[in-house]
């Protein structure tokens, strides 16, 4: 982990708390890493392909002629390219370009939803452990040993009954869980970074925990929580799959990459192209992901390469 | 990472080779074990409690009620070898053969009485004993004005049973083979209570016991030794699977993990059907069920509208369920009563059956207009449903229905026996609900009554329609009671508490390996009558029917 002291502080254009901020002309080593990540194909492929499926998910499903919940009775089983119907229809006759649009939103959104939720309590709640140490940590991390060893679904039924059927709710039940082992890597990067000299400085100069914390601690994480996310959001997408196959998650005729490809699988002898396109789609976007994960970490942590 | 490698290999070669070959499990050496693909779990292995055709055909293994059933559906001898009826039609006496319960107790009428009055007891709270009010004072039992012991059933020695009716009632023969009618081990009830039912204290007289029961996984039953017909029972072992989803348990049948399976995704049928597929396993049949949705009726207001609910039922287009979307021989339903009832053709449609789609749907927004819903007030409704195929696929079909008329629909899949324990607790607002009882009309019309209990699960409640089903019930001229009950469907297609969505099919997997299934419009299959085709020693050995 390359230590970013505190003038090198992202967003701010140099300058922490107290210290007077003065233009940076050289190359920071942001601008390195950045360096390094263009100079990655696999990362910028995976960049540019990434921002297509997002723009595609964000704006396609007001393009395509037919709506993603529209039966077209006439239409059942279409097969791909044949017709009104670019991609073919499912069982009920909907068009599955429309519906592959839109599952991928809804993938995507619950991947990102998710992964702000645990990146925000993750985060916050390792840093404040790993930073104050001594009995805080103990307890704090016994509070995530014990939430560790609660059964995923067990927790999402519970917390179904209690709330009701609620897709938001689905979002934060998997962010809610995603954050424990955000929570373990930042402390223990934390608990590294605190010995260091600018964390000795800051406190010297009399910057307060709570400061310290947010404007010197959170942003030398950056590196490997940044990884953690990009390979969280792939992880939180098989999740949601895993919820709706269980009618837990979403529910007709909203749709998600995950439900497209276990009601395809279904029908796979009838109706290959049901599987096969949301299937690619899927890869796609968990190889993106992949590919942008590793990219960031070679390019932020380069001792590692 | 050396070692790890041979690990990797080894764990790798055995996942290939459980994709590969058959994953059967193993069978003891020189026994014949049956893998059954059941649909659905066993939530109750008690004969009154359950109500699902996965715990009918299981449970329907374990116990030998009054009369037995052969392998093409109908009646024939089970605990009782003879009967007789009085010349009024309101006496019957059973002759009941020499045979012992599992743990070697005697098998008496007293059994059956006692079954009968645990039956009708409130505290059973059995949702199948409404079939049966027919006998004497049965219903006044089950709503507790009456002692159990008034209920019309007497021993009077331990063979003859004598069962006396509010009615005269000859389709009697056809309730006396259902888990209704089982007898009920008074001496292991009594001992175990409610405990009874666990595998370790079970005690049935049927050809097969449960051994080990697993929620999600398996219910494993072996051969009753004592089981008076014991000697010509051809498989040691049956494992009844909850195969929940129709697909993978079809791919299981193919591997030969799983001999039979009762359920078949309809829309898969045809494709199963093809050459190099499974032809020879495909067994499809029509069904005296009916397909329904149950409108709550009690609790929520926008049902207790008739408009709201005559639109409702309109919007469905049955003909694309049953021909594009199902495509499994299904009928589109306009009536309630399935046809291939024995006593009872060409039952009334609803008055909109033959319009065509389009003004159905104009007519249905109309309604839904004039009770107060339009696009500004959009009617919002949560269907519950069961996860098995079929209503997987119908609901979002019915749900894209509605939509096109305005209502916005919500659907809440459930597992079947999750689903009906809600709608018997009134727990929705539209059930999704299937109907298979037997070839009677009265078996399909007596569900709508206010007084039948949790089965009527929208609350219905009609005087007239009682009153009509009273006076069918004390019609001896099968005719003319016909024409009554033909009055009573069309009271409850015109004030729609339930659709009709579709008539159902039978559908079921089974291996050409086994003998002595057939295919019956009850779909009952009992497993005593079957055997491997390769097992010539016990095909021999099998009862004659």
């Amino acid at each position: 982990m390359t230590v970013l002291g505190p003038e090198l502080a992202p967003g701010t254009g140099g300058g922490a708390a107290g210290l007077p901020s003065a233009p940076l002309k050289g190359r920071s080593l942001w601008d390195d890493a950045r360096r390094r990540l263009f100079r990655n194909r696999a990362a910028v492929a995976g960049i540019v392909v990434l921002a297509l499926l997002v723009v595609a998910a964000l704006i396609g499903p007001y393009l395509t002629p037919y709506a993603y919940d529209q039966v077209n009775k006439d239409d059942v089983w279409v097969g791909p390219l044949s017709g009104a119907h670019l991609l073919g229809t499912d069982s009920l006759g909907r068009d599955l370009l429309a519906r592959l649009l839109v599952g991928l939103r809804v993938s995507l959104a619950v991947g990102v939803v998710a992964t702000v939720v645990s990146l925000v309590i993750g985060v916050a709640w390792g840093a404040t452990a790993g930073y104050l140490g001594g009995r805080v940590d103990e307890v704090m991390m016994r509070i995530v040993d014990v939430l560790y060893s609660l059964p995923f679904i067990f927790f999402v039924i519970l917390l179904m009954v209690v709330f009701g059927k609620n897709f938001i709710l689905m979002f934060l039940a998997i962010g809610a869980v995603e954050w424990l082992t955000m929570a373990r890597i930042v402390r223990g990067q934390t608990l590294g970074l605190k010995e260091k000299e600018f964390i000795e400085a800051a406190r010297a100069a009399g910057v307060s925990s709570p400061r310290i914390v947010l404007r010197h601690i959170a942003p030398n994480l950056l590196g490997p929580v940044v990884v953690y996310v990009t390979l969280t959001i792939p992880a939180v997408i098989l999740a949601e799959s895993f919820l709706s196959f269980l009618g837990l998650g979403v529910q007709e005729p909203l749709t998600s990459l995950g439900v497209l490809i276990s009601k395809g699988a279904q029908d796979m002898e009838l109706a290959p192209w049901l599987l096969i396109f949301p299937s690619i789609v899927m890869v796609v976007t968990l190889m993106c992901f992949n590919f942008i994960g590793d990219g960031l970490r070679d390019a932020i942590d380069p001792k590692d390469r | 990472m050396r070692p790890a490698l041979p690990l990797i290999l080894a764990a790798v070669g055995a996942l290939l080779a459980g994709c590969g070959g058959s994953t059967r499990p193993a069978c003891p050496a020189g026994e014949l074990c049956l893998e059954f693909g059941n649909t659905g779990d066993l939530i109750s292995l008690d004969p009154y409690k359950g109500g699902t055709t996965s715990e009918l055909q299981a449970v329907g293994e374990f116990f030998t009620p009054l009369l037995d059933t052969a392998p093409d559906g109908e009646p024939v001898p089970g605990v009782a070898t003879k009967w007789e009826t009085s010349p009024d039609g309101l006496t019957w006496t059973f002759h009941l053969r020499d045979m012992v319960w599992s743990d070697g107790v005697p098998v008496t009428a007293e059994d059956f009485v006692f079954g009968l009055q645990r039956l009708f007891d409130p505290k059973t709270a059995s949702d199948q004993a409404s079939q049966i009010y027919a006998i004497k004072n049965s219903k006044a039992v089950n709503e507790g004005k009456l002692p159990l012991s008034a209920v019309g059933a007497s021993a009077p020695d331990p063979h003859t049973l004598v069962i006396t009716l509010e009615h005269p009632w000859p389709i009697l023969p056809y309730y006396a083979n259902s888990l209704v009618m089982t007898p009920t081990p008074k001496h292991a009830v009594e001992k175990y209570g409610d405990a009874w039912v666990q595998p370790q204290n079970y005690v049935g007289n049927g050809p097969y016991l449960p051994v080990s029961v697993k929620l999600g996984d398996k219910v494993v039953a072996r051969k009753n030794p004592r089981y008076f017909d014991a000697a010509k029972i051809c498989f040691d072992q049956v494992s009844f699977y909850p195969t929940i989803d129709a697909v993978s348990a079809e791919r299981r049948v193919k591997r030969g993990e799983l001999d039979v399976n009762t359920r078949i995704q309809s829309n898969r049928v045809e494709y199963l059907r093809r050459p190099g597929q499974m032809p020879d396993y495909v067994r499809v049949h029509p069904w005296v069920g009916v397909t329904y949705l149950a409108y709550n009726m009690r609790d929520v207001p926008a049902l207790k509208d008739l408009r709201v609910r005559r639109a409702l039922s309109m919007a469905i287009d049955r003909e694309f369920l049953t021909k594009k979307l199902l495509r499994g021989g299904q009928q589109p339903a306009y009536g309630f009563v399935p046809p291939g009832m024995v006593d009872y053709k060409d039952g009334p449609r609803v008055d909109w059956a033959d319009w065509p789609f389009e003004k159905r749907q104009a007519e249905a927004r109309r309604l839904l207009a004039e009770a107060g819903y339009g696009p500004k007030n959009p009617l919002k409704i949560d269907i519950k449903h069961r996860n098995t195929a079929d209503p997987s696929l119908v609901m979002p079909a019915v749900q894209a229905d509605w939509k096109s008329i305005g209502v916005l629909a919500t659907l809440t899949p459930n597992e079947s026996q999750i689903a009906y324990e809600a709608y018997r607790t009134r727990d929705f607002q539209v059930a999704d609900a299937g109907w298979v009882n037997g070839n009677n009309a009265m078996d399909y019309l007596y569900m709508q009554r206010s007084d039948v209990g949790t089965q009527n699960y929208g609350e219905y409640k009609n005087p007239k329609y009682d009153a009509l089903l009273d006076e069918a019930d004390q019609e001896r001229d099968l005719a003319k009671r016909a024409e009554i009950l033909k009055k009573a469907e069309r009271i409850i297609l015109d004030d729609a508490p339930v659709t009709a969505t579709f008539f159902m099919v039978n559908q079921n997997l089974v291996s050409p390996r086994i003998v002595g299934w057939v295919d019956n419009s009850l779909d009952t299959h009992r497993i005593r009558f079957m055997c491997f085709k390769d097992a010539a020693a016990r095909v021999a050995a099998l009862p004659k029917q």
